[in-house]
């Protein structure tokens, strides 16, 4: 595994999004976000510092830094709830914009999380796209005879029709049907596939999903320690030390898994590196299984923890359990992350089983 | 919330990595001896001084007791590779890991130079004497109690449990020097005596395992003497040196890698191809687990290095390692279409069958699944934030 190009992320972008995400993601801010599908006052002021475009170089109309900044960025909306389409403006749209030369809008974008067909010239395919009503601009991977191109559309030349996610982040169906003169295009640079863009895609679910099971764990503690019943904490039955021995596992579990798959996405990043996204095959998909079971274990074990106060929206317990929730189903459900890592198994034998594992050479 | 630091190997870590690799692919080809689970590996003192001439043992010792000042990662990295291999590692298994760290921390410079380069040299076996028939994850209700005779204590008491203690040289053993009502918390009053297993009075009896092999003993104490010179740290610091000798350790890779083998040996098996969709997700689920326990692992060595005590992370990853350890051997158990048999021969067979025998306790040893999760719980505390 080549690290050469790995950096751990700015702390002062880490520190400063952390603490503009808590001033913004407030209770009743992401409550509200709920059902009005856009949270405008997170958005300016996230829009406000640049934030979105973090990895996106400068020189492509992007913030510049690193992938490891931009997924730090991720993994404090997700311990934050944040009710904005920070990965699909980023890592995911502006990407594979900054990767096709097109130019980067000031406003929100996002991404169809596969690929579209070209027929007869024109750009065709249903997709659930997130927030794709407030997004400036819709970035859709076409399989052209010529190879893949990027294709970005303006939310009136697509078909939108609303829909959300079980946490009640907008997921709405768009439909492509247009002349594909009539976007915005450019090919992709080598190794930007819709494969890649999965493979980033669920990076960006792993971030979301660290940064969330953190926090989970963190109001678990907090709860059991102020909760008292039969006349003392909750926290100091050993029943209840188990829920939180598994939120604190989960989430160590998850943030280590984040780690290394950030490190390993950036050894490897195309738009940095020409080249093979292969390379981060093994840490990308282990890190989905990884988080995913925290994601299961986590939630039960926490919401066990808070009784009956954590199944009200009264409570921020939802903000967390219902993202970690719906995340589980974005690019890719674990399955094919887990029947793609045994396949890795079985190629390389039992004799390379355990290099395999500590070296993560695929 | 805790988090575990990321870190990677050094150049000149991989090195040591692959020199291990290549020193055990050499001496202990694969197929040439029946592997161990973890660390129960076979007792092999041959082998325990092969690896001490290598520089392999008490590494992170001084090198004036004969240690390497070797780092936390490098001994990690030993052990690691040791483990999976299944190599007998039994001799010197406890010197290397608690004893070694006890006496360099507590010991006398008389103790230190008399025991460290033997253990260093691979030479000396040690046991761990704590558990009683009366006291388990309750130590510090144990009764065997050592009384003062001249210069030095005279111990009387049983412990049981004790692995290795009729063929070991010899023990740690935790004893009451202070009668429990003369103290006002029964942590008080404990200390560490070295004992000698051959002592005059002390006799070391099998304790059948519930796999049929006999190296659980149970250790009667009939007034055996010990001289004061044997007295490890100070008398009735035995609550405080014993808690620090069990914290570190139980964060390394014996935590995880006791069923490796199980499912090295399953792979290695799997003929039909294409390989069932079963047990390609139990395979991806199983590299995904080994994955980040290793990583989890090597990081708490790291800390250690870095000068930290990451007591909690050491009780989390033994937590969730032995539990792994068991829930994959199941994963394996399975889809095998065959009824293990005690009289078969193949390695994966016989993995199989001590595995199924031995797999319950994996989650005791050490410290009980219960009582990790208490010390974890008491690490995790609020520190503020979400809302």
């Amino acid at each position: 595994m080549s690290v050469a190009t790995y950096r751990p992320p700015d702390p002062l972008v880490v520190e400063t999004v952390d603490r503009l995400f808590g001033a913004t993601c407030t209770f009743d801010a992401v409550e509200a976000a709920d059902g009005d599908r856009w949270a405008g006052g997170v958005w300016e002021m996230l829009a406000g510092s640049a934030f979105p475009w973090v990895s996106i170089p400068e020189a492509s109309g992007g913030s510049g830094g690193s992938l490891a900044d931009a997924a730090a960025i991720i993994r404090s909306a997700g311990a934050h709830a944040a009710p904005v389409p920070i990965s699909e403006t980023g890592i995911l749209g502006g990407w594979l914009l900054a990767g096709a030369g097109l130019p980067i809008p000031d406003g929100p974008t996002t991404v169809v999380p596969g690929s579209l067909a070209f027929v007869d010239g024109r750009v065709v395919g249903t997709a659930i796209v997130a927030w794709a009503e407030h997004a400036r601009r819709i970035v859709g991977l076409v399989e052209t005879p010529e190879g893949w191109v990027v294709a970005a559309a303006r939310p009136d030349q697509v078909g939108i029709v609303p829909g959300a996610n079980i946490a009640g982040e907008p997921r709405d169906t768009v439909t492509f049907e247009i002349a594909m003169s009539e976007l915005e295009s450019g090919p992709t640079p080598s190794g930007v596939d819709a494969e890649a863009l999965v493979r980033r895609g669920s990076l960006s679910r792993i971030m979301l999903s660290a940064g969330a099971l953190e926090s989970m764990a963190r109001l678990a503690v907090e709860y059991a320690s102020t909760r008292r019943q039969f006349g003392k904490p909750i926290g100091s039955f050993q029943a209840v030390q188990h829920h939180l021995v598994i939120a604190g596992q989960c989430s160590v579990r998850a943030s280590m898994a984040a780690d290394l798959a950030v490190r390993a996405s950036m050894a490897s990043d195309p738009v940095r590196r020409a080249g093979s996204v292969g390379s981060t095959g093994f840490d990308l998909a282990a890190a989905r299984v990884i988080v995913d079971d925290a994601a299961v274990l986590a939630t039960r074990a926490v919401h066990q923890a808070h009784g009956a106060m954590g199944v009200t929206r009264e409570y921020p317990l939802h903000h967390l359990s219902r993202r970690l929730w719906a995340w589980r189903h974005e690019y890719r459900a674990v399955a094919h992350w887990r029947r793609d890592l045994g396949r890795a198994v079985v190629e390389a034998g039992a004799d390379n089983l355990f290099p395999l594992l500590t070296d993560s050479r695929v | 919330m805790i988090r575990f630091e990321m870190t990677e190997l050094t150049a000149g870590e991989r090195a040591l990595q692959a020199e291990v690799r290549q020193f055990l692919a050499e001496e202990l080809p694969r197929g040439s001896f029946m592997p161990g689970l973890g660390m129960t590996g076979d007792k092999d003192p041959e082998f325990s001084r092969k690896l001490g001439a290598r520089g392999w043992l008490g590494m992170a010792l001084p090198a004036r007791y004969g240690g390497h000042d070797r780092s936390a990662v490098d001994r990690f990295i030993v052990t690691e590779e040791l483990l999976r291999w299944g190599a007998p590692i039994g001799h010197h298994w406890v010197a290397d890991r608690q004893t070694a760290a006890v006496l360099v921390r507590y010991g006398t410079e008389e103790q230190k130079q008399r025991f460290l380069p033997a253990i260093c040299r691979g030479e000396l076996s040690f046991s761990i004497g704590m558990s009683e028939p009366d006291s388990g994850s309750d130590l510090a209700s144990i009764t065997t109690k050592a009384t003062r005779d001249g210069d030095g204590w005279v111990i009387e008491g049983r412990k049981i449990w004790t692995s290795g203690g009729a063929v070991n040289d010899w023990m740690v053993v935790l004893c009451r020097t202070t009668p429990p009502d003369q103290v006002t918390d029964r942590r008080q009053g404990l200390s560490q005596l070295i004992v000698d297993l051959r002592s005059p009075g002390l006799t070391a009896s099998p304790i059948p395992f519930i796999d049929g092999t006999a190296h659980f003993c149970e250790i009667v104490l009939d007034e055996v003497y010990v001289p004061d010179d044997l007295v490890l740290g100070e008398i009735g610091a035995g609550w405080t040196q014993n808690t620090s000798e069990l914290a570190f350790e139980r964060g390394g890779p014996d935590r995880w890698l006791s069923t490796y083998l199980v499912v090295e040996e399953f792979l290695r098996r799997l003929a039909e191809q294409p390989v069932a969709d079963a047990a390609l997700a139990l395979l991806g689920d199983a590299a995904a687990n080994y994955w980040i326990l290793h990583h989890l692992s090597l990081a708490v060595a790291r800390s250690i290095d870095e000068g930290r005590s990451p007591s909690t992370e050491a009780a989390l990853v033994k937590e969730m390692g032995t539990r792994f350890e068991q829930d994959v051997l199941n994963g394996v158990l399975a889809l095998v279409d065959f009824e293990p048999n005690l009289a078969g021969t193949s390695i994966f067979e016989r993995l199989l069958v001590t595995a199924t025998m031995t797999a319950p306790s994996f989650t005791i040893r050490g410290g009980t699944t219960e009582v990790l999760r208490s010390v974890a719980a008491k690490g995790l505390q609020p520190t503020g934030g979400f809302r």
